[in-house]
């Protein structure tokens, strides 16, 4: 694999580390999921562009557009959470504890 | 060919006649009664046969009548030992249940079930004699069972009464204590010298070990009523009056005294045996000594007389003087039966009444009842020539001048002066002093069914002794010479009791004690030992046996062992594996972890 190709993975496996390993906000989990998305379609378009996969050149995009509307719908269920209870620690999500 | 043989089966064979008149008509009307009075009359005159002959030419004789079976070695019969034992007791035994018989002709006069009571006597006679004729132990042990069952069914003669049947339920589990070590010496008996019949045990095992004599010993000590396995005894005077006076006086109680006396020929080689039954009497002798000292109940004073006599036996017995233990046994058969004789006139003159507290001023009232009550006590306490005094007296005389037990022989000489001290009390608070029943009584003693029975037992209170130990040959012969303070043992000690009591009593004019002290609390409840032993230890034993059985075998064994432990431990698995707890942040790591490890493995294949 090409230092470029690596250099993009790792920053997808430590952003997948951040969103796995959050400590008590739900902002740093749904940021880290931003991350991974933004490398992931870097590393997408990169890969398509250096083997000419034309067919494949509108996936990006579309991840993009995805990401968008994923993004939004984190950012909604950050508002509620923070209109219930405040503030946005995770350990505030505990109803269906038994 | 002499009447020995006949007049012995039949002297045995009459008394089984009225018995099995009892599925006839003649056992429903009132002549059933005379017919068994009669019938013991008889059987008494044909034993004396057998027993002149006897003391004439010292005849002895075996019986063996049928062969029963055979089974591989042991050979049982019906066989019949009538020799210086048997043949010297049949007669008294004889006579004192002719005298009872006609005595519970008056005593049990109105009770609707009068014969079924003779029937029972008669029956308790006959298993009796079979014990004392007996040649094997097979046929002593059926007499042995005999005498046990008849004393159950007599003693709750009134089984409307709780105290009776709880009474009578002591006395077969006592009885049965003693029947365990009876067992053992049969068994032992049976595998080491393969036979049951007493010539063959005598010739094959002179020095026994100490196994079979014990078990004998705790066969006396249960149907003697020893101590440790005393308190039947007196519990046993819930049954009529002639019952106490049969069978818990004279006849049933001496079984177990019989049966070491038999074995004798066994314990005369044994030291270890004779002190045990030494020491055994003694401690026996004192405590019911101690225990009759405070009693209100005149039976009972007279119930733990019989038991302080019979520790003496066992002492005698102990001085490996059987022959001297027997006189006793035929002496104090006849006035311990006057004095329950007496005792149950004074209580059915007084309309029941048995305690002595409610007694009294029956000197001018009774007076030939009051007589043989104070002859029978100073026959019990060893008034020279009188009957008690012939086997007392020798008995005390060999205690002290024997190479024995100093100890034992204190608590003896004890208890002899205690005996003085508890006949005083009965004379006393019966007959002295002013009357304390209520005055509407209707006494009379006119009655000759009452009063030729206690005549000649009274008769035979002052003259058997002197009679018996004439006609007796010796056995081995008496000590002759002995110091002066040593033959006036007896005396002195009974004299200081008589004395001691006589003062005692002048100071409990009132019956009530205004101090009670710890001594009187132990004399009174006989020493804690029914209140120890009936509680204590059966509580324990089923607690121990609930906590064994129930609680460990069946609750935590098989119940919580396996059955409820896995469904506790599938409880809490389930419990801690299949819940949702918003571990968000858990779920993500171990995510990771998985992710993490599979990059890993799948990226080295090697």
């Amino acid at each position: 694999m090409s230092l470029v190709h690596i250099n993009i993975l790792i920053a997808f496996a430590v952003s997948l580390t951040g969103l796995l390993m959050h400590r008590s906000h739900l902002m740093s989990a749904l940021l880290c999921l931003e991350g991974m998305m933004l490398s992931l379609f870097i590393l997408a378009t990169l890969t398509i562009l250096s083997t000419h996969f034309t067919l494949a050149n509108m996936m990006p995009i579309i991840l993009l557009v995805f990401a968008a509307c994923e993004a939004a719908i984190g950012l909604a269920l950050l508002v509620m959470v923070s209109n219930t209870y405040g503030t946005d620690y995770v350990q505030n999500l505990n109803l269906l504890q038994c | 060919m002499n009447l020995f043989t006949s007049s012995t089966l039949l002297t045995l064979l009459m008394l089984i006649t009225p018995v099995m008149m009892s599925s006839t008509d003649f056992y429903k009307n009132n002549k059933y009664q005379h017919y068994v009075k009669n019938m013991t009359l008889l059987a008494f005159i044909t034993s004396l046969v057998p027993m002149t002959m006897f003391i004439h030419t010292n005849q002895e004789m075996l019986i063996s009548n049928w062969h029963w079976t055979t089974i591989h070695t042991l050979k049982l019969t019906l066989s019949f030992k009538m020799d210086y034992f048997s043949l010297m007791f049949m007669p008294v035994a004889l006579f004192i249940t002719w005298s009872i018989m006609e005595f519970s002709m008056w005593y049990m006069h109105s009770d609707p079930h009068i014969n079924q009571f003779f029937k029972y006597l008669l029956i308790f006679l006959i298993t009796m004699l079979i014990l004392v004729t007996a040649n094997n132990l097979f046929q002593l042990f059926i007499g042995w069972e005999g005498v046990g069952i008849m004393s159950f069914l007599l003693i709750s003669w009134w089984f409307g009464r709780t105290d009776a049947n709880t009474a009578a339920l002591q006395a077969i589990l006592y009885n049965r204590i003693g029947d365990i070590g009876f067992l053992l010496s049969m068994a032992w008996f049976l595998h080491n010298t393969n036979t049951w019949s007493l010539q063959q045990i005598f010739m094959l095992s002179q020095n026994p070990p100490t196994l079979p004599l014990l078990g004998l010993t705790l066969a006396a000590a249960g149907k003697s009523a020893q101590f440790g396995l005393h308190p039947w005894l007196p519990s046993a005077m819930e049954g009529p009056t002639p019952v106490s006076a049969l069978l818990h006086s004279s006849t049933m109680v001496v079984a177990g005294i019989f049966l070491l006396i038999r074995f004798h020929p066994l314990t005369e080689n044994n030291k270890l045996i004779q002190t045990m039954m030494l020491s055994l009497g003694a401690l026996t002798t004192l405590f019911t000594a101690i225990c009759a000292l405070t009693q209100n109940d005149i039976k009972k004073i007279i119930a733990f007389s019989t038991s302080s006599q019979l520790g003496l036996m066992m002492t005698t017995l102990g001085l490996n003087q059987p022959h001297l233990t027997f006189l006793h046994i035929c002496t104090h058969a006849f006035f311990k039966a006057m004095l329950f004789l007496c005792s149950g006139s004074i209580i059915h003159n007084l309309n029941n009444e048995q305690d002595i507290r409610k007694m009294g001023g029956l000197y001018k009232i009774l007076p030939f009842t009051t007589t043989a009550l104070i002859i029978g006590c100073f026959a019990l306490t060893g008034m020279p020539f009188l009957t008690g005094f012939y086997s007392k007296d020798l008995i005390i005389e060999t205690a002290t001048s024997s190479y024995t037990n100093a100890w034992a022989l204190l608590l003896t000489l004890t208890a002899t002066s205690m005996t003085a001290i508890y006949s005083t009390r009965i004379i006393f608070f019966t007959l002295l002093e002013q009357p304390r029943f209520p005055p509407l009584m209707n006494i009379n003693e006119t009655d000759p069914m009452l009063i030729n029975p206690i005549k000649r037992l009274l008769i035979g209170s002052i003259f058997a002794g002197f009679i018996l130990s004439n006609s007796m040959p010796p056995m081995n012969t008496p000590l002759m010479t002995m110091p002066l303070h040593l033959k006036l043992t007896a005396l002195t000690v009974t004299t200081l009791g008589f004395v001691l009591a006589f003062e005692i009593n002048t100071y409990s004019k009132n019956l009530k004690y205004p101090y009670s002290s710890d001594s009187i609390k132990f004399s009174t409840l006989l020493g804690y030992f029914p209140t120890i032993m009936h509680r204590l230890s059966p509580h324990l034993v089923l607690t121990m046996s609930q906590k064994l059985a129930t609680s460990l075998l069946d609750l935590t064994w098989m119940e919580t062992a396996l059955p409820k432990t896995t469904a506790l431990i599938q409880l809490k698995a389930s419990t801690l594996t299949s819940n949702q707890k918003g571990l968000i942040k858990l779920y993500f790591l171990s995510f990771l972890i998985t992710m993490t490890l599979s990059m890993l493995l799948f990226n080295y294949p090697e």
